[in-house]
C-alpha cells in the first residue's frame, strides 16, 4: 500500500515540463497521423438549432456577420466562420461582413477569400457579398449598426461609397438585417450584440464563439435571445460537418458548383488531437488529486 | 522572398514563445517585446486610419477626406475631446483629460443601464420561470433552473447572517456556483488545447522543404526543424552557462 502512495505522491510532483511535454505530444501525435484515432462527433442541440435558423433563411435575405475576433483565436473560430458563410452562401442570401476587432478586418477577408478560392459558389462582391471596414469602439459601433448605420459606415473596405452599390440599398438599421450572426472571441461578442441591438429590435442573433465564452452566453441561449451556439472548436467541427452533409445532398442548385470539389473544414480533423489532450488533462487532474489527497493524510 | 522571411517568421516568434515553457528566457522576451509593439502599431494605425480619419476629419474637411460624409460642425466637439484626453500627458492640463473622461463614463453608464436592465434583468427573469405547459424534461430543466436561480442569489445576500434556511438555500447555491465555475474551467481548457492545435498546425505546415500556396510551390527550406534545433542548442548553451556561474558564485 505504503509502494502505491509514493507512486501517487511522486506522480504529484511531476515537473511541470515533463506534463507539457506530454499534453504536447498527444495534439501532435494525432495531427502528425490523423488516421490513427478517430474519435466520432456528435452534433449537440444548440449546434442543430444554429443550422436550422439559417437554413430557414432564403434567397436574397441579407445577413450580417460579425467579425469580432484576431490571429489568437482563429483556430477557434475561422472554420466555423467558413463553415458558416459557405452555408450562407448555397442559400443565395446576400452577407454583410463587418469587423469589430481591429483583426477582425483581416479574419473576414481570410473567410470569404477561402470561401471563394473553392470555387464552391458563383458569388461576386457587391452582389453577393459585401466587407464593411473596421470601426473603433465596440459596443457603440453595434448602437450605432442598430440605429443608424450609415452615420459610422460611408464605404466599404475598399473605399467604395456604399451608396453606389446596389446591395446597400435599403440598408439603413439593423432591422433591415433579416439574420445576425456573431462570430466572437471576447468584447464586444455576442453579449453586445443581444443587449445593444438585437433584444430591443426583435432580430434574430446566432453567435459562434469561443468555448471559454460559453458558460457566459448560455443563459442567453436558454432564454432565446441568441438562437444556437457553436461552441468552440467542437462547435465548429459538428457545424463543419452538417454543412459538409447538406452540400453533397445538396440537389442542383444555381448557387452551387457542382464541379468544384466540396472538402470537409478543418476543425473536424482537430478533434482528435483535442479529445486525446482533454483525456490526458484528466487523467492529470485525476491523479493530482488522488496525490493531494494522499500527502494531506500523510501530514496529519 | 517575402513569404518566405514571413513563414520563417512564423515558426521563430511561435516556438520563441513556447520557448518560455521551459523557462524565462531571451527568446521568450524577444517575441514578447514585438507582439507587443506590433499589436500597439497596428491598432493605433487601423483605429485612425479607418475611424479617426474618415469618420471625424470626414465631416469636419469633408472636400479634403473624401469619405463620404458631409460637413458636420456638431462633429467638433469629439474632436476637442478628443485633444483633451491627450492632455493627460502633460502635467500642467492632466486636468483637462477628465472632462474626456467623465463624457465617456456618463455616457456609457447611460447606455449600458438601460440595455443591461433590458437584456439581462427582465428577459432573464422571465426566462426563468418555469413553463408547466412544456414536456416533463422542460418542466425538470427548467425547475432545476430556477433552483440555481434562487440559491445562487441568496448565496450573494449578505444582509442576513448565512444560518437556517438562509444558510441551507446558500449552501446549495454554492454548488450551482461550484458546477458553474468547474464548465468554464473545462470550456478554457478547451480553448487553449484548440489554441495550441492552431500553433502545432502552423509548425507542422512548415516543416517540409517546399509549400504550395495557390498554384505556386515555395521553397521555404525546412524552418521548423532548423529553428527548432538552433534553439534547443541555444537554450541549452544558456542553461549550462547558468549553472556554471550558479557554482562559481556559490
Amino acid at each position: 500500500m505504503d509502494k502505491i502512495e509514493n507512486i501517487f505522491i511522486k506522480l504529484g510532483q511531476l515537473d511541470r515540463r515533463f506534463i507539457f511535454f506530454l499534453i504536447g505530444l498527444s495534439v501532435l501525435i494525432p495531427l502528425l497521423k490523423p488516421g490513427l484515432i478517430n474519435i466520432p462527433i456528435k452534433t449537440t442541440s444548440n449546434s442543430e438549432i444554429v443550422f436550422k435558423e439559417l437554413d430557414n433563411l432564403n434567397e436574397g435575405d441579407k445577413v450580417l456577420v460579425s467579425f469580432a475576433y484576431g490571429a489568437s483565436t482563429k483556430p477557434e473560430i475561422h472554420p466555423m466562420s467558413v463553415a458558416v458563410l459557405q452555408h450562407l452562401f448555397s442559400k443565395g442570401v446576400k452577407v454583410y461582413t463587418v469587423p469589430l476587432w481591429p483583426e477582425g478586418l483581416m479574419m473576414a477577408k481570410y473567410a470569404i477569400e477561402e470561401v471563394v478560392e473553392s470555387n464552391l459558389f458563383n458569388i461576386k462582391e457587391h452582389t453577393n457579398y459585401i466587407s464593411l471596414p473596421y470601426k473603433a469602439g465596440g459596443e457603440i459601433i453595434i448602437r450605432g449598426i442598430a440605429t443608424d448605420i450609415r452615420s459610422i459606415f460611408r464605404q466599404d473596405v475598399n473605399n467604395i461609397l456604399i451608396d453606389d452599390i446596389p446591395m446597400m440599398n435599403g440598408i439603413n438599421k439593423i432591422t433591415d438585417f433579416d439574420f445576425v450572426f456573431d462570430l466572437s472571441a471576447g468584447v464586444p461578442g455576442n453579449a453586445e450584440w443581444v443587449q445593444f441591438a438585437c433584444d430591443e429590435n426583435n432580430v434574430p442573433l446566432s453567435s459562434g464563439c469561443t468555448s471559454i465564452m460559453v458558460t457566459d452566453a448560455i443563459p442567453y441561449v436558454e432564454s432565446g435571445q441568441i438562437r444556437g451556439i457553436l461552441a468552440g472548436m467542437p462547435g465548429a467541427a459538428e457545424y463543419e460537418q452538417m454543412v459538409f452533409k447538406y452540400l453533397n445532398e445538396m440537389g442542383d442548385s444555381k448557387f452551387l458548383n457542382k464541379e468544384a470539389l466540396i472538402i470537409p473544414g478543418k476543425a473536424t480533423s482537430r478533434m482528435s488531437a483535442q479529445s486525446i489532450a482533454h483525456l490526458l488533462m484528466v487523467v492529470f487532474i485525476i491523479f493530482g488529486n488522488i496525490s493531494y489527497y494522499m500527502i494531506r493524510r500523510r501530514n496529519n | 522572398m517575402y513569404e518566405i522571411i514571413g513563414v520563417w517568421c512564423v515558426v521563430l516568434l511561435t516556438l520563441s514563445i513556447f520557448s518560455y515553457l521551459y523557462g524565462d528566457n531571451p527568446f521568450y522576451k524577444v517575441a514578447e517585446h514585438i507582439f507587443v509593439g506590433v499589436s500597439a502599431g497596428y491598432i493605433f494605425t487601423i483605429t485612425f486610419w479607418d475611424t479617426i480619419w474618415p469618420n471625424l476629419f470626414g465631416r469636419l474637411f469633408p472636400d479634403f477626406v473624401k469619405a463620404g460624409f458631409e460637413f458636420d460642425i456638431t462633429y467638433i466637439f469629439p474632436f476637442i475631446l478628443g485633444v483633451f484626453m491627450l492632455c493627460r500627458l502633460s502635467k500642467r492640463y492632466d486636468w483637462l483629460s477628465r472632462i474626456s473622461i467623465a463624457y465617456i463614463v456618463g455616457m456609457m453608464a447611460g447606455l449600458k443601464f438601460y440595455v443591461f436592465l433590458n437584456s439581462n434583468l427582465l428577459i432573464q427573469i422571465k426566462s426563468s420561470t418555469v413553463d408547466l405547459s412544456g414536456t416533463y424534461y422542460n418542466i425538470i430543466n427548467e425547475f432545476i433552473i430556477l433552483v440555481g436561480v434562487i440559491s445562487g442569489l441568496v448565496y450573494f445576500f449578505f444582509s442576513k447572517e448565512h444560518t437556517g434556511v438562509i444558510g441551507k438555500v446558500s449552501r446549495i447555491g454554492i454548488y450551482f456556483l461550484m458546477i458553474k465555475f468547474g464548465a468554464s474551467f473545462g470550456f478554457a481548457v478547451m480553448g487553449r488545447i484548440s489554441l495550441l492545435i492552431g500553433r502545432f498546425e502552423e509548425l507542422i505546415k512548415f516543416s517540409s522543404y517546399e509549400i504550395v500556396k495557390g498554384h505556386e510551390t515555395i521553397i521555404i527550406y525546412n524552418p521548423t526543424l532548423i529553428i527548432l534545433v538552433f534553439m534547443i542548442i541555444t537554450l541549452t548553451y544558456w542553461a549550462y552557462k547558468d549553472k556554471k556561474k550558479d557554482i562559481i558564485e556559490k
